[in-house]
This record gives structure tokens, C-alpha cells and sequence, in this order.
């Protein structure tokens, strides 16, 4: 009777603690996630506020950015800023990592792949504004000759097709769209090649064995064969990395440099990011409402492609 | 016996610095099933992985010795056109999961450009599935995902989409080992009824499966070859005691 008792005693206890253990967890989930809402709730309720009382949201998406004096403005030339600059450091982020994660996950046997697999290690840690300072150095290094003998060339070659051609291919000015696109795709490049290379990493070896058997050669069996076994894994790792840049704005700062007017590409670009940077250090409450405004469109833009990226996966 | 359709002339593998295969000799004939029977570690996989030349997917592999397909050494040959006609069937059913069972079948005739047009690949896709004893059960639903299939439905689908290459050899690593009795059946009569039209090499660890299906027997320890000959003579009156021991499940 008494071992009984005891028996139901330590099971009590262990119920106890058992509880106060899955509390504990459960409030530290709670901690790690309300932060992330009060974010989410501040920007959604001030930014929807002062996007209505600066014009409304077709103005606030279109319209240059309100002067200390006006009443009404937006984003609308960093917005396509964002947008072309986030779509093409994208592109060739995908393009540049998805073939190199290809390599550092596949080829385990070739000696460099593990230099490039530490190499990108390394990248994916590094402090962004480096990123940045390097492609300002390469450009500033790099743009006389460019223009000189590629992109002055070349956009008068083009030029019959209409005069537009020189706003996006132009000689470059020592900021310009593609900088900034190519130090985001610095950023996005060892991201999207180490979940590549993981995916790949996690492939069984009967399903290797059956794309090389189908496959014939042994580029279609990596990349056509095993790619669709691993399409969710990359394309989700393609998607975060671009909503990661979206957002990014320390390696514009000297690259695409920000402008407030709409302008060509090829000269200092404007950035969402980068006005919610300068604006919301602005004395002027119309220019603080609009970084609200801005970091709302933002926000909408990465939460998007992160819920798309969840969706698929 | 019918004339070779696949020599092996003292093929010797090892991985690294230990030996897997040490010598084997065997001709392999042709319209019939030789079954490559041995116990776990006797290097029935690793011959089979020779005669595709999946083998090469391991670098540490190294390989020595011939081997011949219709008198043409296959490591002279173009490796896509071995594989195109030298097709594998897995231990695990390896269908490409996230893609549809016309896709699985149709990627390989795509990818080694082997039809022209939309609707030669269709009839190509629906007779490998039909010899593979599948289009009944999956005619209605091709776009479905592959990896929704059963077990048994997923292996008979590899063996269709090795048949779409219209393959002269099919090689088939221990096929029924993860099916269940039923599905092992279907699989075996299916073997029977498409050695009419290639030839066969089964590996199998499992002597009755052999004694049922196949034709000849070659009995493998530790990567050599003990015995070979007409499944019959090997399971009636074995010359050697290791394969007396074997077929009757004293050893493994």
C-alpha cells in the first residue's frame, strides 16, 4: 500500500515538473516571437496611417518623396529602385549559386570543392557593408575602361533601337543600379549555394544512381534529373534569399548611392531601404511619416515572397 | 546454350585498398535470366554496377578486367549509349518523387533525345508502362505525383521507365527485396514474360527466388564466382559444398 502511494507521489512530481519544464519552453517561444509581431503591428499601424495622410497608396507607390515642405509624396522612384535592383542581383544570384552549390555539394571528391565550400562559409557570414565598400572599389576601379570600351560603344550600337537604350546601359556614372544589383548578388550567392548544396548533399544514393542511369549525361543527370528532385529546396532557398535582399541596406550605400527622383539606371539609384534610412533621421515629421510609410512597403514586399516561399514548401 | 550476350573476363573491384571483386569469369546469355545469387558483401551489386558502368559514381572504385557486350568491350564504349542499352532496376524503388509517373517515364527518353514529337513519346511512355504491367492502374491518373504510388506500383514504374529506353539488357538489383509477397510475384512473372525480348541479370539474395525464375545461376562468395550453370543443375546437384550450403540456407 505504501510503495503505492509512493509510486503515485514521484509521478505527481513528475507531472509537476514535466509542466513547469513545457512552460518554460513555451514562454521562451512566446519572447522569441512577440518581438516580431510588436515589429510587424508598430510598422503596419504608423505606415498605413501616414501612407493615408500623404496621399493615399497609389500616390505613396508613384509619387517622389515629400520635401520637408509638402504635405503629400512616396516612394515611388526608390520602389522601382528596389525592385529592378532586388530582381537583378536575384537573376544572377541564382545563377551564380545554384550551379556553384551544385558543385561544392556533388563534387565532394574534387579537392577545390571544399576550398569553394569554405569559401562561401565565410561569404555568406561577412558583414554586408563590406560587400558594398568592395564593389565600390571595383567599380571605381573598373568604370573608365568599361565605358570606354564596352557600355559607350556598345549603347550607340543599340541606339537605333530607341533612346531609351542609354538609360539602362549608358556609360555608368561611379553609382549606379547595376553596383548596388551586383553587391546584392554578392550577398545572395553563397546563401543560395549552400542550401543547394545541402539539398544535393541530402540526396539517397539510389535516387543518384537513377539519374545517372536515365539521365545519360552526367550534366542532365546533376541538373536536370536531380534538380527536380531538389526544385523545392532551391526554389525556397531562391525566394528567402531574394526577400533577404529586398531588404538589405548597408551594401547600397555605396553602390546605388539613393536618389529621390526617378532616373536612369545607369547613375545613384534610389532604394525603399535606403530612404527609410535617411528619412527616418530627418527632423521633419512629413519625411518620418513617409519612412513609415516606406517600411510598410517593404515589409508587404519580403512578407510576400517569404508566405509564397512557405506556401511551395 | 544460346550465344553470349555479356562476357566478363577476370573482372577484378576493389574499393580503396580492399578487393570486392578478385577474378571473375562469366558469360551471361542472351534472352534469359541469369540470376547473380550470393550471400550480403559477395559483390553481386558492384558486378552489376560494372556492367552499366554506374560503378564510375564511385571514385574510389577501381575496376580491371573486360567486359563485353555483343563481343564490344564496354569501357571502349560511349557510356550513354551502354546505359541507353544496359538498363537498372534498384534494391529501393527510386522513381523521381516529386514528379508525375509520365514524367518519370518520359524524362529519360527526353533527356537522350530518343523520340520526335509529343506523340511519339506518349506511345513510347504508354507501352513501357503497359509492358511494365502498370498502365491499368495508373492510366487515369499520369500526372500524378510518383511518390504517391505504392511500394509495389513505384517498382513496377522503375521498370517501366528502364523499359521506355527499349533496353537489350536489364539489370536488377535485388528488385523484390522491399516489396511484399503479392507485389514479388508480379514483379517475378514480369521478369518471365520480358526475357522473350532481353536479357535479364538478377541479383538476389534470396536462392528460391532464383530457383524460380531464373535460368542460370551464378553463385558468388566473397567476390568470386563458386559455381555457375542452369539454375537447375545448381539447385539439384551442386558441385561445390559452399553452394549445396547455401541453396539450402546454411550459409549467408
Amino acid at each position: 500500500m505504501t510503495a503505492e502511494r509512493k509510486v503515485e507521489d514521484v509521478t505527481a512530481v513528475r507531472m509537476v515538473i514535466n509542466w513547469l519544464g513545457l512552460g518554460l519552453f513555451a514562454l521562451l517561444g512566446v519572447a522569441a516571437v512577440v518581438p516580431l509581431f510588436l515589429i510587424i503591428g508598430d510598422v503596419y499601424i504608423k505606415g498605413i496611417d501616414a501612407i493615408n495622410r500623404l496621399g493615399g497608396l497609389w500616390v505613396f507607390l508613384t509619387e517622389l518623396p515629400p520635401t520637408p515642405f509638402d504635405e503629400r509624396g512616396g516612394v515611388g522612384p526608390m520602389l522601382v529602385g528596389t525592385l529592378y535592383m532586388t530582381a537583378l542581383g536575384a537573376l544572377l544570384g541564382i545563377a551564380v549559386g545554384f550551379p556553384l552549390g551544385v558543385y561544392i555539394g556533388e563534387m565532394r571528391r574534387e579537392k577545390f570543392a571544399n576550398v569553394a565550400r569554405a569559401g562561401v562559409n565565410v561569404l555568406v557570414e561577412f558583414p554586408t557593408i563590406v560587400v558594398g565598400l568592395f564593389v565600390y572599389a571595383v567599380m571605381s576601379l573598373a568604370k573608365e575602361d568599361l565605358n570606354r570600351y564596352l557600355l559607350y560603344p556598345l549603347s550607340k550600337t543599340l541606339s537605333p533601337v530607341g533612346g531609351w537604350i542609354s538609360l539602362f546601359i549608358g556609360p555608368l556614372d561611379g553609382f549606379n543600379a547595376y553596383a548596388g544589383a551586383a553587391a546584392l548578388s554578392i550577398i545572395m550567392i553563397p546563401y543560395v549555394a549552400l542550401i543547394t548544396a545541402s539539398a544535393y548533399a541530402s540526396i539517397e544514393q539510389p535516387l543518384r544512381e537513377a539519374a545517372y542511369a536515365i539521365g545519360g549525361r552526367e550534366f542532365n543527370a546533376l541538373f536536370v534529373v536531380l534538380r527536380k528532385a531538389v526544385s523545392r529546396a532551391v526554389v525556397t532557398a531562391a525566394l528567402l534569399g531574394t526577400a533577404k535582399i529586398a531588404g538589405e541596406t548597408a551594401p547600397l550605400l555605396f553602390t546605388a548611392f539613393g536618389n529621390t527622383y526617378y532616373a536612369p539606371f545607369t547613375g545613384p539609384t534610389g532604394a525603399v531601404s535606403l530612404w527609410i534610412w535617411y528619412a527616418a533621421q530627418t527632423p521633419y515629421d512629413v519625411q518620418i511619416a513617409s519612412a513609415y510609410g516606406a517600411a510598410a512597403v517593404l515589409l508587404t514586399i519580403i512578407l510576400t515572397i517569404f508566405i509564397i516561399a512557405r506556401i511551395r514548401s | 546454350m544460346t550465344m553470349a550476350k555479356i562476357e566478363l573476363k577476370d573482372l577484378r573491384v576493389s574499393f580503396g585498398a580492399s578487393p570486392v571483386i578478385t577474378g571473375v569469369n562469366l558469360s551471361i546469355p542472351d534472352r534469359s535470366i541469369t540470376a547473380l545469387m550470393g550471400p550480403s558483401g559477395s559483390g553481386k551489386s558492384t558486378i552489376l554496377r560494372v556492367l552499366n558502368r554506374l560503378i564510375e559514381l564511385y571514385p574510389e572504385a577501381k575496376v580491371s578486367g573486360e567486359v563485353y557486350l555483343d563481343g564490344q568491350n564496354i569501357f571502349d564504349m560511349n557510356v550513354l549509349e551502354l546505359r541507353r542499352k544496359v538498363q537498372m532496376i534498384f534494391q529501393i524503388p527510386n522513381p523521381i518523387p516529386n514528379l508525375s509517373i509520365f514524367e518519370n517515364v518520359a524524362l529519360g527518353l527526353k533527356l537522350n533525345r530518343l523520340v520526335r514529337g509529343k506523340k511519339e513519346l506518349f506511345e513510347r511512355v504508354k507501352s513501357a508502362l503497359e509492358k511494365a504491367q502498370l498502365w491499368d492502374e495508373v492510366r487515369n491518373r499520369l500526372n500524378m505525383p510518383a511518390g504517391k504510388l505504392s511500394g509495389g506500383q513505384q517498382q513496377r514504374l522503375c521498370v517501366a521507365r528502364a523499359l521506355a529506353f527499349e533496353p537489350e539488357v536489364l539489370l536488377a538489383d535485388e528488385p523484390t527485396a522491399n516489396l511484399d509477397p503479392e507485389n514479388t510475384a508480379k514483379v517475378e512473372a514480369l521478369f518471365l514474360w520480358l526475357k522473350k525480348e532481353m536479357t535479364i541479370v538478377l541479383v538476389t539474395h534470396y536462392p528460391p527466388q532464383a530457383a524460380r525464375v531464373s535460368d542460370y545461376v551464378a553463385f558468388l562468395y566473397k567476390g568470386q564466382i563458386v559455381e555457375w550453370g542452369p539454375t537447375k543443375d545448381i539447385f539439384t546437384k551442386p558441385r561445390h559444398e559452399l553452394t549445396e550450403k547455401y541453396v539450402t540456407g546454411r550459409l549467408y
